[in-house]
């Protein structure tokens, strides 16, 4: 009795020491900042000044009223996030489907698709900078196709699928790789018996490669969604949100209004509502997908 | 003309588009690697030929001005503070935490992995003061342990959806054997979570690398503290016009990366796919 006692003590004492520096760790980074971000969005602060004050929700009521344009901003990271995940994931699917076949380059073709994906991302929104302004004027003067002397940054309405672009260029070897994956492991005598039954390759794929793909589609989709929502180095490279505020992604707005406005209070504010707004989005797409998951 | 050869020209056709399209893909890096080559003016009066008379001086004179091999050891130093702490204290929490399952251990597990859901931009501001406070800004060792807190929900998320699948009856084993719980992990579980340790830290050393946001907040102020992608970014600022030393930094910033992938292509993949469907 003695002995079992004893025992427990010494096991619980490991519970807790072994767990102890993963657990605070984690308290120091994120609890503590989160907890400190949620008063803070209730202050006046300029990052300077010693005392923040309290002002209550005053700065939600800023950032809900018109002059603002924090609601502009989630718009521009919804719109973003769509087509985002739309084309990446079509793109990254075709490209897959093509790469699972079999010959020989197709090593090499699948390493180059995923090479963009381990550079940095800033790196990437300075290369294509480079290539929107220097590379299609060399290129227009050469071809004369209209469309590459357009303002591909500087109008609003373009640097928006310009940042698209970009988004899925660097992202689509990671989307590649996932869908490859998925791919080879549907079983191939599933595959033929569809084609004694007489299925064209068309709706070889519809039919029967489509739903077994399900799990690998969900972690895609699950995956482009969080990525997306997150965009901020590559506009920051390439139009640092401008036009005007015209590219401002919300993870932008919020960097913006803290470290050049210095309205560390606001900030905060509009970094609580950015979290809210995410966690929504994801929760929601999360119950979709495994609804849809099931249906198939 | 038979179903076979009609097959064999839509799969010809489709590789040849497949090969345009690869070609055009990759053009982009092909096309900052080139012009790293070219002397001024040639970047920008050619921007998308070969350089006629390739030069390297644009690598000495950044290599140089960006005290790149600085940079480069400030890289390495704070991904690998970064990747041995998380995997060190993710995979002994995850260690307990699956094979001691009792309410506290339960409450613990959630605390570890909840912030998976807390985004990175929603805490930075505060972020800094909090790290501020505890002197662990401004210092690439700081920067380093500052990893550990961001990276461990996730790895410990892996590795005890991992610890799962390895039989209790080894561990237990080696307890009533008379090694210690410390003892057990060394010498038993660890070596068994090799496979799942490769994953995390081909995740994490793609993400601490390569990672912007913290590292311009946490350590921008000093070349003796900056980070490769960081003194890029202030570099590529400062040569606006420049574009032949900015191509020059951008090659030399994704070249170790580069390098890195070609040698282990085939495990970054697995370890980038695995950790995908694990997370």
């Amino acid at each position: 009795m003695r002995t079992t006692n004893r025992r427990r003590r010494k096991e619980n004492a490991e519970n807790v020491l072994f767990t102890l520096p993963a657990l605070l760790l984690v308290i120091i980074m994120m609890y503590v900042p989160f907890i400190m971000s949620g008063y803070y969005s209730l202050t006046e602060w300029n990052g300077i000044s010693k005392t923040p004050v309290f002002i209550g929700l005053a700065n939600f009521h800023k950032l809900f009223s018109n002059s603002s344009i924090f609601a502009g901003t989630i718009l521009f990271t919804i719109r973003y996030t769509l087509l985002f995940m739309i084309g990446s994931n079509v793109i990254a699917l075709i490209l897959a489907v093509a790469l699972t076949k079999k010959f020989s380059a197709a090593n090499v073709f699948r390493g180059l698709f995923f090479i963009p994906y381990i550079m940095s991302l800033t790196i990437v929104g300075f290369i294509w900078k480079f290539i929107f302004t220097k590379g299609f004027e060399k290129l227009f003067g050469l071809t004369g196709m209209g469309f590459l002397n357009y303002s591909w940054l500087g109008d609003p309405h373009l640097a928006f699928y310009s940042i698209v672009l970009v988004g899925i260029w660097q992202a689509l070897g990671f989307y590649i790789v996932l869908y490859i994956a998925g791919l080879q492991a549907i079983p191939q005598d599933v595959l033929e018996a569809a084609v004694v039954d007489g299925a064209g390759p068309v709706q070889k794929f519809f039919r029967v490669t489509l739903p077994l793909l399900g799990p690998s589609i969900t972690t895609c989709i699950f995956m482009s969604l969080t990525n997306g929502l997150k965009v901020f180095d590559i506009i920051l490279a390439l139009t640092k949100g401008g036009p005007g505020t015209s590219t401002y992604s919300t993870t932008m707005q919020i960097y913006q209004e803290a470290f050049t406005n210095n309205n560390y209070g606001l900030g905060s504010a509009e970094a609580i509502l950015y979290f809210i707004f995410v966690l929504v989005t994801t929760q929601l797409v999360l119950r979709l997908m495994k609804k849809l998951e099931v249906n198939l | 003309m038979s179903l076979k050869t009609k097959r064999k020209i839509v799969l010809i056709v489709m590789l040849v588009m497949l090969s345009l399209f690869t070609l055009i893909y990759i053009y982009p890096v092909f096309l900052m690697f080139m012009n790293s080559f070219k002397p001024f003016g040639e970047v920008v009066s050619d921007p998308i030929a070969l350089p006629k008379k390739p030069t390297t001086e644009n690598f000495i004179y950044v290599a140089n001005k960006i005290h790149y091999l600085q940079l480069f050891m400030n890289n390495v130093l704070i991904t690998a503070i970064g990747i041995l702490g998380i995997v060190f204290f993710s995979s002994l929490a995850a260690y307990i935490l699956d094979r001691r399952k009792n309410d506290y251990t339960k409450l613990i597990y959630g605390i570890i992995i909840t912030p998976m859901l807390i985004p990175f931009q929603t805490i930075m501001i505060t972020l800094l003061k909090a790290m501020n406070i505890i002197h662990l800004d401004q210092s690439k060792v700081g920067l380093g342990i500052q990893y550990w807190g961001f990276g461990i929900p996730m790895a410990t998320f892996i590795f005890f959806n991992f610890m799962k699948t390895i039989p209790k009856e080894i561990d237990e084993s080696a307890e009533i054997d008379g090694a210690s719980t410390w003892k057990t992990y060394c010498a038993i579980i660890f070596p068994l979570i090799k496979p799942v340790c490769f994953t995390v830290i081909v995740l994490d050393v793609m993400w601490i690398w390569n990672d912007f946001l913290l590292p311009l907040l946490m350590v921008n102020s000093s070349t003796k503290t900056k980070t490769l992608v960081l003194a890029a970014y202030t570099f590529v600022g400062q040569m606006n016009t420049k574009w032949q030393y900015a191509m020059a930094s951008m090659t030399l910033t994704v070249l170790p990366s580069i390098l890195i992938f070609i040698l282990l292509q085939k495990y970054i993949v697995e370890g980038v796919v695995a950790g995908a469907v694990k997370g």
